[in-house]
């Protein structure tokens, strides 16, 4: 499936930082110049040596064509996978796909694997959902009980497993943050009936949850790209889980625009996605 | 629904984005797509792994591991 599926270097290599991935993708027409870098420079996770490599490997690829450019590409992408923060399989380390099927067929082992794979990206979701530590381990360890319990569901058909769990534990923890709203506004309505401490809880709670986290900044950065009001529309609908009713309620904007915007937000981000996968 | 404007719709799909009056007209326009719909959709759930991806990893605490792996051997035994 492309840059983000076709090979399990790739795959298993994006784990961490799927970063330079998505922005070779949206750079694919990039060239070396300093502008480019500098964008590059901007996202954590990437260090200065791996710029210039990218710098090389951008410049080098606009003199050939043909063959020896998909040879180059290829060579590039067998490099990105250490680069990223997940572990690169061993050889003969079972695949995701392995690792999936003996977790239908009852094994707590690749459970365990696939746990230590991918833990910290699904954590790192679900805390940028709900922004709460305690809750998000809660919920990690949730999520991981229930791709236990629902592993009979996955079909390789479908997707990726990455793909499967990724999806998952999005959906739980917007669930976990709706619930989460649903309670502070109970509480903000019962405050404001008995009139005590007029909403400085839930004020705070509302506050907490718009502090721009290193983790917004970097999801800002790999869709830097986009206008900002895309990124925001974008934003709100796979990390708040908003319709785009409520998004244009929240930003004071006509619901046409935000379904636009959504739309061409998108669009951008997916075709960034295929060319690359075309590319490769 | 021509098959571009589905592709826009199957975007906001697989994140959730649809208004509900769009679901039903997106349900039919899917059905009349067939398989082309299913392969567009799956290959749009990339989105997701992307968005993800892009995210740096998280530390989660090693007793998560440990209560996951118990709470699998007693679900496990019964």
């Amino acid at each position: 499936m492309g840059l983000l599926s076709s090979g399990q270097d790739l795959s298993r290599g994006a784990t961490g930082h799927l970063v330079l991935g998505l922005d070779v993708a949206l750079g694919n027409r990039w060239t070396s110049s300093g502008a480019q870098i500098k964008t590059l420079n901007g996202i954590a996770g990437l260090d200065f040596s791996l710029i210039l490599e990218f710098q090389s490997y951008m410049a080098r690829l606009k003199l050939v064509s043909g063959g020896s450019r998909k040879k180059i590409i290829r060579a590039a992408k067998r490099r990105v996978g250490p680069l990223t923060t997940a572990p690169p399989l061993a050889p003969g380390a079972p695949t995701d796909f392995d690792l999936m099927k003996g977790i239908q067929a009852g094994d707590p082992d690749a459970l365990s694997q696939l746990y230590d794979r991918y833990n910290g990206i699904l954590k790192a979701l679900i805390l940028r959902v709900i922004h709460n530590e305690a809750e998000a381990d809660d919920l990690l360890q949730e999520i991981f009980m229930e791709i236990w319990n629902q592993a009979k569901n996955f079909s390789p058909q479908k997707g990726k497993p990455l793909g499967w769990m990724v999806t998952l534990a999005r959906r739980r923890a917007i669930d976990g943050l709706r619930k989460k709203q649903a309670y502070a506004r109970a509480e903000e309505r019962l405050q404001n009936e008995t009139e005590q401490q007029p909403d400085a809880w839930v004020h705070n709670a509302t506050e907490d949850e718009i502090i721009l986290s290193d983790t917004r900044v970097l999801i800002r950065k790999v869709i830097n790209s986009l206008p900002p009001a895309q990124q925001q529309a974008i934003d709100l609908a796979f990390f708040r889980g908003m319709s785009q009713r409520e998004i244009a309620a929240k930003t004071n904007t006509p619901l046409g625009t935000v379904k636009t915007r959504l739309e061409l937000g998108l669009k951008k981000i997916y075709d960034g996605l295929k060319d690359l996968r075309d590319e490769l | 629904m021509n098959f571009e404007q589905f592709q826009n719709q199957s975007r906001l799909y697989v994140i959730g984005a649809l208004e509900p009056e769009e679901i039903e007209e997106f349900e039919k326009a899917r059905q009349k797509f067939g398989k082309k719909a299913e392969d567009f959709i799956a290959k749009c759930y990339a989105l997701h792994e992307a968005f993800a991806l892009s995210l740096r990893p998280a530390k989660s605490s090693d007793a998560i591991k440990e209560r996951l792996m118990a709470m699998v051997k007693a679900k496990k035994e019964t």
